[in-house]
Formats: C-alpha cells, structure tokens, sequence
C-alpha cells in the first residue's frame, strides 16, 4: 500500500544486522587482544609484536566506529519514523482541510478518501454497500468540486502538496 | 543531549517497548553463560574460560554502548541512585509507580550489581588462570594430555607463596561472586515480573522482540 513500512523493516533489518556483525567483531577482538597480551608477556621485544599491536588498534578501532555507525542507523531509523509519522498526521490535515475546502458532503469525503487509498469503483462500493453507479456519480461531482479531470489528477493534487513541502508548517 | 528531537515523540517519558538489538544480544547473552558457567560446566574447562571470555567481550560492548550507544542505553539514561531506587520500590509497594524512559532507578541499580559483580568474576577468572586465553588453555590441556608436562611449569613457573596465596583468594572471590550472581539473578528476576504487573507492560517483551504492531 505505501512504501513508508517497507522502509522501515528494511531499517530494522539492517539495524539488527549490524549490531549481530559488532557483538562478533567485539568478540573477535577482546580474543585477539588477550592472545596480543599473552605473546607480549613472553616476549616483549618480538617484531610479531608491532604487527599484533598495530592489528589491536585496527580491531579497536573497528568496534568504536561500528558502535558509532550503529547508533547512527538507529537514530536515523526512528527520525524516519517519527516524520513518517508526522507526514501521515499533516497529509490527513491537509487533505481534510482541502474537503472543506471544496464543501464535500460526508458521503463525498469517505468516497474521496477511499478513492485516494487507490481502491476502484467496484471496490469502493462494495465497502459502502453502495451501486457502482452511485459511487461514479459522487467521484463525478467530487472531481468537478476539486476541479480536476479525474482520479489521477485528483491524487496528483495531494502529492503535489506532500512535494512542494506544503507539510513543513506542521 | 544529543538528539532530543527524537525522543520528543509520545514515547519519551515510557521505557522502550523494544530495546536495541546491541541491548538485547549482550542481556541474553551474558545471562545464558552466567547460567552456564555457574551451574552447567566445571570450573576452569575449557568451555568454562571460553564462555567466561565472552562474557568479557559482552561485557565491554555494553560498557561501550553505554557511553556511545542511543539515549536510552546509555549510563545517563539511568544512573545510580539508591535514593530514588528506594522511593520506586516504595511506589511499587503502593502499587502507583512512575514510568521512566529507560530502567527504572531500581532496575538500573541492579544492572549496574550485575556489572560490578560480573567484573569481579571476570577479573578473578583471569587471575586464576594467569591470563591465558581459552586457546592456550586448550593447548596446556592437550599438551598435559599427552603427558608433556612442561606446559604446567608455566602456571608454576617461580609460583611464590605470594602468588599461591593470591590464587587461592582469587578462587574464593570467584566462587563467591559467582554465587552473589545467583543471588541477584533470583532478585533481578522477581523484579521484573513485578515491575511487569504494576507498570502494566511487559518488560520481558521489550527484551526479545516486542510487540507484533504490523
Ligand atoms: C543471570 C542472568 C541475568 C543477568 C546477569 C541479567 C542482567 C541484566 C542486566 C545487566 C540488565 C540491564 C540491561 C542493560 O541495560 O543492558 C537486565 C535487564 C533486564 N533483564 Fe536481565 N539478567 C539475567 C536474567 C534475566 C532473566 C532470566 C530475565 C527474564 C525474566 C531477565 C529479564 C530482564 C528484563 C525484562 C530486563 C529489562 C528491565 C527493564 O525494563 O528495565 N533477565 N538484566
Ligand atoms: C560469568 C562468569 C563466570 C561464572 C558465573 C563463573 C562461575 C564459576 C564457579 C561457580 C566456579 C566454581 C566451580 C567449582 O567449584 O567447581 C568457577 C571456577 C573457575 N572459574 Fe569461573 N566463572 C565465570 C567466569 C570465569 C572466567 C572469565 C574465567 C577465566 C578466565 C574463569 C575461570 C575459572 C577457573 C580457572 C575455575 C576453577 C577454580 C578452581 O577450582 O581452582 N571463570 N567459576
């Protein structure tokens, strides 16, 4: 139905992929560490040594910027969520303030709305128990109230609205 | 702090009702190989060093993540203090308690026993077994296995009375803190099915995979 969702599991999906790689690169890590430690015990002066050293550092360092890009990801995630959120609140807004707008009357507006859902003639009436004739004639007279020349337009209106960042104010 | 913006939403002043999956992987983990190496395996095998290794490794993620991780799993989200802990178990007792956007003040104390204490067995772990990483261990085993048993002179290897006593105390810590993990585990568990009931939300849930919402 709307891409949004879609995004957002991908999100989660991705979320939980990283953390599963950072728990096995943390413990990749405090293992090799310990081993870096053991060898440096028996013999500090090694030139394994520094190869170990410099490798430490790399994995460390690895870990720290997994955890940053991890969190990242999660915040992003949840601005996502919450715009998401907001844009579903503000497009409602403004399509019922649109409605006004062009004074649809109660049964127009459900019509109107489901039309914009995407749902076909067919499918709208039978939701409304209503004649397929019945629920032509009312999205005759909602697109003539809105000034458009059909279902395509009358939801490219809406979009139009959503794109021209007509939803900033809320 | 840092991003405020997205806390603002309904949910800022409720715990999570699904906590991040790094929060999630460390708990569970960490509470299977507690369970593990205190109950199941033989002090000092193998299995039991390595799993206390990754109990290390968890360990010092959480403590990463708690200082780089999202606002609620970090240690400003919920800081010690046994003031206010003490005031929600009173609350709990009255059964009017306040929400908390992450562990509530009791909670939070207990998480923070849990570490101290799962630091000290780690700690006396590795003093016990001189540092070695699992493999070694494994290698001493085989080698001692196979009747080479220089791989011991290593643990003996100028074993002062100092050293001796100190491994022994080591051993005590160990047992105790271990047991002490047990203690808190039992505590920690019956707070959760009590906070669950007075705050009316599964806190179990918010610990595996939260609620189905689509
Ligand atoms: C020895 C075993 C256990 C240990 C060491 C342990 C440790 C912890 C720690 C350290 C936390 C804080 C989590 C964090 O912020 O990272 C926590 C939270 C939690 N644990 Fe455990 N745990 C154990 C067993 C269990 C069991 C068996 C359950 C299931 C009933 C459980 C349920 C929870 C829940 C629900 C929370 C979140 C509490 C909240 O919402 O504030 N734990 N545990
Ligand atoms: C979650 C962490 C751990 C728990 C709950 C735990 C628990 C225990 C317990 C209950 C014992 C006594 C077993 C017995 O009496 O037979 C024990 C023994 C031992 N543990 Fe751990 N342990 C943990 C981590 C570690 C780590 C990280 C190491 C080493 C790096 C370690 C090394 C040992 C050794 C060497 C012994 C044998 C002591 C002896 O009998 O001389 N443990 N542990």
């Amino acid at each position: 139905m709307s891409i949004g969702p879609d995004i957002l599991v991908s999100g989660r999906r991705q979320i939980v992929a990283l953390s599963i790689f950072l728990v096995i690169q943390t413990l990749g890590t405090v293992f090799y560490v310990g081993d870096v430690i053991a060898d440096l015990r028996e013999d500090p002066a090694s030139a394994h040594f520094v190869f170990e050293a410099i490798v430490t550092a790399a994995l460390v360092l690895g870990v720290i910027l997994g955890t940053f890009a991890l969190r990242r990801t999660i915040e992003l995630l949840r601005s996502q969520e919450q715009a998401l959120a907001v844009a579903r609140g503000a497009l409602s807004e403004v399509i019922e303030g649109q409605f006004d707008a062009w004074a649809l009357t109660p049964a127009e507006r459900d019509v109107g709305l489901l039309a914009l859902k995407g749902l076909d003639v067919a499918e709208i009436a039978e939701l409304r128990g209503a004649a397929q004739g019945t629920v032509r004639a009312q999205l005759t007279r909602i697109y003539s109230k809105a000034g458009v020349s059909g279902r395509a337009q009358f939801a490219a209106f809406f979009v139009e609205d959503l794109l021209s960042g007509g939803l900033k104010a809320a | 702090m840092a991003s405020p913006r997205i806390q603002a939403g309904t949910a800022a002043e409720t715990p999570p009702t699904l906590w991040d999956p790094v929060v999630r992987v460390t708990h569970w983990g960490i509470a299977a190989s507690v369970l593990l190496n205190a109950l199941l395996d033989e002090g000092g095998s193998v299995l039991h060093v390595t799993i206390g290794w990754i109990v290390m490794a968890l360990l010092f993620l959480r403590m990463v993540w708690g200082v780089l991780g999202p606002v609620e799993a970090r240690f400003s989200a919920f800081p010690p203090n046994p003031l206010a802990a003490l005031r929600h178990l009173r609350q709990l007792a009255t059964g009017r308690v306040r929400h908390y956007p992450s562990h509530n003040p009791a909670g939070a104390l207990m998480a923070y026993a849990f570490w101290a204490t799962l630091a000290v067995v780690t700690a006396t772990g590795l003093i016990m077994t001189g540092g070695a990483t699992p493999m070694q261990v494994a290698a001493d085993k085989a080698a001692v296995a196979s009747g080479d048993w220089s791989a011991l002179i290593r643990d003996g290897e100028g074993a002062s009375d100092e050293d001796e006593s100190l491994g022994k105390a080591a051993k005590e810590v160990h047992d105790v803190a271990a047991n002490l993990l047990l203690i808190l585990a039992a505590l920690h568990v019956a707070g959760v099915a009590l906070e669950s009931r007075a705050m009316r939300r599964n806190l179990v849930a918010a610990m595996l995979i939260g609620k189905r919402q689509r």
